[in-house]
């Protein structure tokens, strides 16, 4: 009993001094994990693509960065993202790039990998949190701006609107829905939000159902929808479509999909807001290999909106935002 | 037939009647349509989930079982099946993971909780497996059309969904009413023993049950991608416990012996009036749970009440 | 007809049937006679292909009959009627009789033949309540018993095998039974017929077998043997005297006093008292109150009216709470063994211990080995047949278990000990000793309340008692005050 715990011990040991060992980092090759909220989306995909760009140029400069690459399947599934960013940390990563589900639920994973000696740039969505590195993510307060002032072109300054929130506790939406809000009742005095306090939940069902309630009950007078993510505004899309709704609202999106291209050529949606999730998977990794190597990096870093519409859905700008080269990156 | 089930759904429609502030809207035809398009997922699943029931089991691999299928339909028409054999490859593949329940719950000894337990991780990573991990956006065929709200031709007035929802239930009650196979559904669920000793092949039973109980799931399954036009591994998380509380609400008792077709049908409903209803007025989604978590235990608790009575 | 030899059967590590023989011969009834355990229902079990035999051999009409299924069975004309009832409480009558073998019509249900084929054995039992179309679960204990006697009837069975199926009837359905036994005997049905009663036997059979320890030790014809032998053969040793003698010292002071409780519409009025060392009977009809009255004094049901004193202290009978009256120190043994009188899945340990987990554990945490030695010493005490005190209660034979449950009221050392129905279905020899633990218990000073439907038990047992017609109970008189023609009188009593 006494000798195998001996032997045990020691093998532990050194396989802890191995580990310990191979993270003295060579300042040129690097362990970073990348966390989205979800894989499903082709929003997510984008970042990965633009993550995996970065990797690919920073190879050409002779450093290796090895990209791990994982998140929560839903997403509303705080605990999983938790639980995968809890597993980066005891594979012992050199760094995280998240973008967190939850600006406060993820404070305490962060704050730990902090004290491993792992930092974190987080993209995205913020974290209630002084500990990170840098945060990458789009200016989503003016992305709500910008679809205010779209629908307010639209209806001339006034008429009555609803807005289909996300999913409570989500900083980049709220963000968006504040923004949205706050230029409506500053700028436009004589539109009237008349739906303001529904969510479309985690899923393109829960989105569906919860846009074919709210447009029966207000639908008849509503001159303007706006939805903030990508899931609401397919499910939004959805509800109009079947209920024969679909061109006389006028509805601005949030994301990009090629149902929403066609949706535009439709005259059924007017307008989305694009993020470039490309860049941000790009600046992540970037920013947190600068910070690796020991460069001073910015606290913030605005990745910019555009808001696309029918008439610049050519434009290569919008095109680039559209169709981020995926397949190039991915497989 | 009990009335219960009947009035609250009643009580339910009227109750949102009279707080909304456009009455003739909230009962209007196409409020109606929203409603049973919105139910047609629940409603096949607690038709299946109702037979289960009665014969004394459980299975809560129904939600998981929904997605799977649904990302079986995509997958095989994004790759050129024509819809058809499509639908009937997601419906199939739902029978067989409910005829694969059925075995490890006889064969195996595994209780109906446990084994359904396993099988709802097991279908949802299959699913997700399949699905590569992302959504399968599928070609438009008619298949999407089979969950529209408004659908076409308009004399079809409600989904193709609802009616092919609405024959498979009268089917169903007719099936577990006057066919010997009900009746010995309930049998089992009654007294599995005394079936037993009777010969009743009870193994034999159970699997047939669980296996048509999958293929409803299955179809529920193409009716949920159909509504989203794609298959997604990540969708009806949680909704087996919808599906349940349909027949707990419609009088299905989880010892087994009981519960009706009609009455899971009207508990389905009950629930998706009290979501269309709450979010018409407003409320945030917290009321609409608590609600349904009030109605469960109401329904449950007035049918003790009235059985004990009875009995008196 | 039917003959069974060399029939052995074991389960795991025990012995069911050791070697059993038995010849059915055309149009007798055999009865099958044998202490529980000693492997009566073991052996049906495997005739009616529920259980396959290890070995032996089993032949129908001189055919070599191996069934493997009930189903089978019942194909070659083999039926049984079930000990426990086997109803699906949830389905009719109707469906219930025909179960197994429903008349369908185009694949559908064949309502109206399963109605009439049901109206038409049903009607051989003069039984009011008993409809085709009724829910099985709404019916009384005794309309159930003849729904599963039906059963086997309806199935044109050649030989009907009966498992104590008047341990819940009253009498009249009794001899409705055995008139039904009587007709089938003379359209050459053979029946074979376990029951715990050697009255009820002689009056129905012509041929024995006993069986004890799972080997057929005896048989014959039941005319020229008399009861002593029988009861010889199933103990394996003579019983001299069942009932235990006892000084029957002056009773002390009043332990129980009841004033007139009522618990409608089970208990309209019931008054008596108990005292130190005397054993007060009560009998009556199944179905007269008498379980009711017991629930409601131990506090499992509320009393609409009424008073109950313990030692002059009096106890609050409306508010239903068992727990309160146990502390009290009574001590209540339910008649429904398998279901409220014991936890089928827990230790004897657990099962002895738990109403006074007191005694053996501390600040919450039971002592294990402290638990075991005061089970096993009441094990001792009543001579229960178990390998230890942590095997599992449903593992005992029926009289085991009820020994176990006898067990708990003297671990609880209760003052007032209610016990409803100590011996049914259980077997002479664990009848016994319950009779000697109940008589030891009076001679310590105990007051003991014994409902019972075995009158031979209450004229035996008893110091007092009384009769419950339709929730009265009679006034208590001393035993030798009562006849059992008299008790009976009461007890149908207008």
């Amino acid at each position: 009993m006494r000798p195998l715990k001996v032997i045990v011990g020691a093998l532990l040991a050194s396989a802890l001094l191995a580990g310990a060992c191979g993270r003295g980092r060579s300042s040129n090759e690097f362990h970073v994990a990348m966390i989205p909220k979800g894989t499903t989306h082709e929003f997510w995909k984008s970042i990965h693509a633009g993550a995996i760009r970065a990797v690919r140029e920073l190879e050409t400069k002779g450093v290796n960065v090895r990209l791990a690459w994982k998140g929560p399947l839903r997403e509303d599934d705080r605990e999983q993202q938790i639980q995968v960013v809890e597993g980066f940390l005891s594979e012992g990563v050199d760094g995280l790039v998240l973008a967190p589900l939850d600006a406060r639920a993820l404070v305490r994973p962060v704050d730990e990998a902090r004290r491993a000696g792992i930092p974190t740039v987080i993209i995205d969505s913020d974290l209630a949190s002084d500990d990170t590195v840098s945060f990458v993510a789009t200016d989503n307060y003016e992305g709500g701006v910008l679809a205010a002032d779209r629908l307010g072109m639209l209806l001339e300054g006034k008429g009555t609107v609803l807005l289909l929130r996300y999913q409570e506790g989500s900083a980049s939406t709220e963000a968006r829905e504040r923004g949205f809000v706050e230029r409506v009742t500053q700028k436009y005095p004589d539109i009237e939000l008349i739906s303001s306090d529904q969510h479309a939940g985690p899923t393109r069902d829960t989105a569906k159902r919860a846009s074919e309630n709210l447009l029966n009950r207000f639908g008849q007078g509503l001159d303007g929808v706006f939805t903030v993510n990508e899931n609401s505004t397919h499910g939004m899309l959805l509800a109009l479509q079947d209920l024969g709704r679909a061109g006389r609202v006028k509805f601005i999106g949030f994301d990009a999909s090629e149902t929403f291209v066609q949706a535009m050529s439709r005259d059924q949606l007017h307008g989305i807001v694009l993020q470039d999730p490309f860049e941000m998977g790009y600046r992540g990794v970037t920013t947190m290999v600068a910070h690796l190597q020991g460069e001073e990096v910015s606290r913030r870093i605005d990745t910019g909106v555009t808001l696309v519409t029918a008439e610049n859905v050519e434009t290569p700008e919008s095109q680039a935002l559209l169709n981020p080269p995926i397949d190039e990156y991915l497989r | 037939m009990r009335l219960g089930p009947f009035l609250g759904l009643a009580a339910v429609i009227l109750f949102f009647t009279l707080l909304s502030d456009s009455p003739a809207n909230y009962l209007s035809m196409r409020n109606f349509r929203i409603v049973s398009a919105q139910t047609v997922i629940v409603a096949l699943g607690a038709i299946g989930m109702t037979m289960i029931i009665v014969s004394g089991g459980i299975d809560l691999s129904v939600g998981s079982v929904i997605a799977l299928t649904g990302v079986v339909t995509a997958t095989t028409l994004r790759a050129g099946w024509s819809p058809l054999p499509a639908l009937v490859a997601g419906v199939v593949i739902g029978g067989l993971v409910g005829v694969v329940n059925g075995l490890v719950v006889t064969r195996l000894k595994v209780l109906p909780f446990i084994a359904t337990l396993g099988m709802l991780g097991i279908a949802r990573g299959v699913a997700k497996w399949l699905a590569d991990q992302q959504t399968v956006n599928v070609p438009d065929t008619w298949v999407n059309e089979l969950a529209v709200t408004f659908p076409d031709p308009a004399w079809l007035l409600v989904a193709p969904g609802v009616w092919v929802a609405l024959l498979l239930a009268v089917v169903a009650a007719l099936v577990l009413g006057n066919t010997v196979f009900g009746r010995r559904v309930f049998a089992i669920g009654s007294n599995e023993a005394a079936a037993r000793a009777c010969g009743v092949a009870t193994d034999r039973l159970k699997v047939w049950i669980y296996g048509l109980a999958g293929l409803l799931f299955g179809l529920s399954g193409v009716m949920q991608m159909s509504r989203l036009r794609q298959g997604d591994p990540t969708v009806a998380i949680g909704s087996e416990l919808d599906v349940i509380a349909a027949v707990v609400i419609g009088g299905g008792s989880l010892s087994g012996g009981e519960g009706s077709i009609l009455g899971s049908m009207i508990g389905a409903l009950i629930m998706a009036f009290l979501r269309n209803g709450s979010q018409q007025m407003g409320w945030p989604t917290f009321v609409q749970e608590i609600m349904i978590g009030v109605i469960i235990v109401l329904a449950v608790a007035a049918d003790g009440l009235r059985r004990s009575r009875a009995t008196q | 007809m039917l003959t069974l030899s060399g029939i052995k059967k074991r389960f795991g590590p025990t012995v069911a049937l050791d070697g059993v023989a038995l010849e059915l011969r055309p149009g007798r009834v055999h009865a099958l006679i044998g202490e529980n355990g000693a492997g009566k229902t073991t052996l049906m079990n495997i005739a009616v292909g529920a259980l396959v035999p290890d070995a032996g051999t089993m032949s129908l009409q001189g055919d070599r009959y191996a069934p493997a299924s009930p189903l089978d069975a019942r194909r070659a004309g083999v039926a049984l009627i079930h000990q426990e009832l086997s109803l699906c409480s949830h389905l009719t009558v109707a469906e219930n009789i025909l179960m197994g073998q429903e008349p369908t019509r185009r694949g559908l249900l064949d309502w109206d033949q399963c109605r009439r084929r049901a109206a038409d054995v049903l009607e051989q039992f003069h039984h009011a309540e008993l409809r085709p179309d009724r829910r099985v679960g709404d019916l009384p204990i005794a309309a159930r018993q003849v729904v599963e006697i039906c059963r086997a009837i309806v199935s044109n069975a050649s030989v009907v095998l009966m498992d104590e199926p008047t341990s819940s009837l009253p009498r009249a359905d009794v001899d409705r039974l055995f008139a039904m036994v009587r007709r089938l005997r003379s359209h050459g049905v053979s029946s074979v017929y376990i029951s715990h009663f050697l009255e009820e036997l002689r009056e129905v059979a012509e041929d024995f077998t006993v069986l004890r320890d799972g080997r057929s030790v005896l048989s014959g014809e039941l005319a020229s043997t008399t009861d002593a032998e029988l009861i010889a053969a199933m103990v394996g040793r003579s019983v001299e005297d069942v009932f235990p003698r006892r000084d029957r010292a002056a009773p002390g002071d009043v332990l129980l006093e009841v004033e007139h409780v009522a618990a409608p519409p089970a208990v309209s009025d019931a008054s008596f008292a108990v005292r130190r060392g005397e054993v007060l009977g009560i009998a009556g009809l199944v179905g007269a109150g008498r379980t009711e009255m017991l629930r409601v004094l131990v506090g499992l049901d509320r009393a609409a009216a009424g008073r109950v004193r313990v030692r002059g202290a009096e106890i609050r009978t409306g508010a239903a709470r068992p727990w309160e009256v146990l502390a009290r120190g009574i001590g209540f043994l339910s008649e429904d063994r398998t279901h409220e009188g014991l936890t089928l899945r827990l230790s004897v340990a657990d099962n002895i211990t738990c109403t006074r987990y007191g005694s053996c554990a501390r600040y919450g945490w039971i002592a294990r080995s402290e638990q075991a030695r005061q089970a096993e010493q009441q094990m001792r005490a009543l001579g229960v047949r178990a390998r230890g005190p942590a095997q599992p209660v449903r593992t005992l034979s029926g009289g085991n278990q009820q020994k176990v449950a006898l067990a708990r009221l003297r671990h609880q050392s209760a003052d007032i000990w209610l016990l409803d129905e100590p011996t049914k279905g259980i077997d002479i020899g664990s009848k016994v000793q319950i009779y000697e633990a109940i008589g030891e218990a009076a001679s310590e000073g105990k007051g003991i309340v014994m409902v019972s439907s075995y009158l031979p038990e209450l004229f035996g047992m008893c110091d007092r008692l009384a009769v419950m017609s339709r929730g009265r109970l009679s006034p208590v008189r001393p035993i030798a005050e009562w006849t059992p023609e008299r008790v009976l009188e009461a007890a149908i009593g207008s």
